[in-house]
């Protein structure tokens, strides 16, 4: 049970649980706060470094309505997705495949784990440069950036399945591919979500940096055009978009991995 | 009576890792037989190997030496690639820990061996239903492990293996850990449960009034390596009181020639 269920459960007799309501209230006014702020920098520092919040609304209002909005966000979704799936694919894919052959995992391992430090930011030149400006660059950085959380929460997760699990599964008679999909799958999808934590934002931080230097659409993009125009408001509008669409990639990542992991005796608190 | 599961000269050592010598044997000349619808105890010292010799019944681990006959048919002990876990299905395994799913609820749990082997029917439910009541977790089906107490996480990995119905169910200390009230409660059920189906059952653990109190016959471990110390018929008639056992005049004699045999 979860600390908020025990909360409420002790708050029942007393009446009305008013707690939660008050962090609502709190978080609100914490809200408005933030908006204070901005306003406030924008008038001391000058709208042309500082956006004024208002202005950024009704732009925001506008490209909604001009389609604008739509397609820019819908070509980062679309490349990020992409890319995404490739990192995904082979972050999966390869700790399964190096399982079976224990030692060449540990002949490339230090490989591996010296490859994770390489910065990859640092190699979109050399994408452009190997690959040409398209789509290619993107999404090899993308991949990348998705590739090494996947990969090390898997490779991880693979080594910690309980052998005495797989035991048992072999006692009762199961077969190789029902403990695969039983007992390591399951015994592996805390990790996978806790690295798709990680990779989902990271794939749309990377689409968008990748928007800045190659191309003329999606979010990444507009926030460099806007401000090559001057346009601070359109730099800020950007980054709201890109704000909100990481948002809410990650509330459905969330909302996911709960309906699969219902069984972790885990404390809902501590989710991000 | 037949002899059902037969041990030879057992022998276990573990291998070798390089650049280290291989380690003592943990069991060397262990023999003894199992009769169809017996329930034998065994008794040793910790660290004795009774885990390792369960596990090599079981199949889940080489022997270094010596056979194991199921039904008079040697089973495939001597290297590790070639083990059947399970003998297919027929060698249930309680083990130490209970080792449910975590992702698997109660009633899931109990009906995953029946799941795997194909058996899942309405003939086989309804008989999982039966034993979840038998044991008292009627109402907590739908509980994941973590929810269960150790107790009934105990319960529950014990009719795991008692729903598919294999020949022989191996039970390493399976109520080592837990509290004495709770121990003599399951050690009631598993004795009402025993009583409705008979079972051949190969018992270990490092209690002696616990190995009196369920077993028809007791072996005594000695230290490692581990062989047989000695072997004591159980002449308690049956049913027997779990509770009242511990004044029964049989089984103070019986307590102390195997205490004296227990180094």
């Amino acid at each position: 049970m979860s600390n908020a269920e025990q909360t409420m459960d002790l708050a029942a007799p007393n009446g009305f649980n008013w707690r939660p309501y008050i962090v609502r209230a709190g978080q609100i006014a914490f809200a408005v706060f933030l908006i204070w702020v901005w306003k406030a920098g924008s008038q001391s520092a000058g709208e042309m470094f500082v956006a004024d919040p208002f202005k950024v609304w009704d732009r925001l209002l506008k490209i909604a309505a001009s389609g604008e909005l739509g397609h820019h966000t819908y070509v980062t979704l679309k490349i990020s997705a992409i890319g995404f799936a490739i990192g995904c694919f082979f972050g999966v894919g390869l700790p399964f495949v190096l399982r079976r052959l224990p030692r060449f995992t540990d002949a490339i391992e230090p490989f591996i784990m010296a490859s994770v430090g390489v910065p990859k930011y640092a190699l979109i030149p050399l994408f452009i440069l190997w690959f040409g400006i398209n789509d290619a660059p993107k999404l090899w950085l993308i991949g990348l950036l998705v590739f090494y959380p996947v990969f090390i929460a898997i490779f991880a997760g693979i080594r910690g399945v309980d052998s005495r699990l797989i035991n048992m599964a072999r006692v009762v008679g199961a077969s190789e591919s029902r403990i695969s999909r039983e007992v390591i799958w399951n015994a592996l999808l805390p990790f996978f979500f806790s690295g798709l934590k990680i990779a989902l934002p990271r794939a749309v931080s990377a689409a968008i940096i990748g928007e800045f230097l190659v191309g003329n659409e999606g979010i990444g993009y507009y926030i460099e055009h806007s401000r090559q125009q001057m346009d601070v408001t359109g730099a800020f509008t950007g980054i709201i978009v890109a704000t909100a669409l990481v948002l809410i990639v990650n509330s459905a990542l969330v909302y996911i991995d709960r309906k699969f992991s219902a069984w972790r005796p885990t404390d809902r608190h501590m989710e991000l | 009576m037949s002899v059902l599961l037969e041990v030879r000269d057992l022998a276990k050592r573990f291998a070798t890792r390089a650049g280290r010598e291989p380690s003592p044997w943990i069991i060397q000349g262990l023999s003894f037989s199992v009769n169809e619808g017996e329930f034998l105890t065994i008794i040793g010292p910790s660290g004795g190997g009774k885990t390792t010799l369960l596990n090599m019944i079981a199949q889940i681990d080489a022997a270094s030496g010596g056979e194991i006959r199921f039904q008079s048919q040697l089973a495939p002990i001597n290297d590790m690639k070639s083990l059947k876990p399970g003998l297919n299905c027929q060698i249930g395994y309680v083990t130490q820990e209970d080792n449910l799913l975590p992702w698997r609820t109660c009633l899931e749990n109990v009906l995953f061996p029946l799941l795997v082997q194909g058996k899942l029917n309405d003939e086989t439910r309804a008989r999982a239903q039966t034993l979840i009541r038998a044991v008292g977790l009627a109402g907590w089906e739908d509980h994941y492990p973590h929810e269960l107490s150790g107790g009934m996480r105990k319960r529950t990995s014990l009719i795991r293996t008692l729903v598919y119905d294999p020949p022989v169910i191996l039970m390493d200390e399976p109520f080592g850990a837990l509290d004495a009230q709770t121990r003599l409660q399951l050690q009631d059920d598993l004795m009402r449960l025993w009583n409705l189906g008979k079972k051949t059952i190969v018992f270990v653990t490092h209690d002696i009034s616990e190995a009196i109190a369920l077993g028809d016959r007791t072996l005594v471990l000695t230290r490692q390596p581990s062989s047989v110390a000695g072997e004591h018929r159980i002449t308690i008639p049956r049913p027997r009181d779990i509770r009242g056992i511990l004044t029964h005049p049989e089984f103070i004699e019986l307590y102390q020639r195997i205490r004296a045999q227990v180094q």
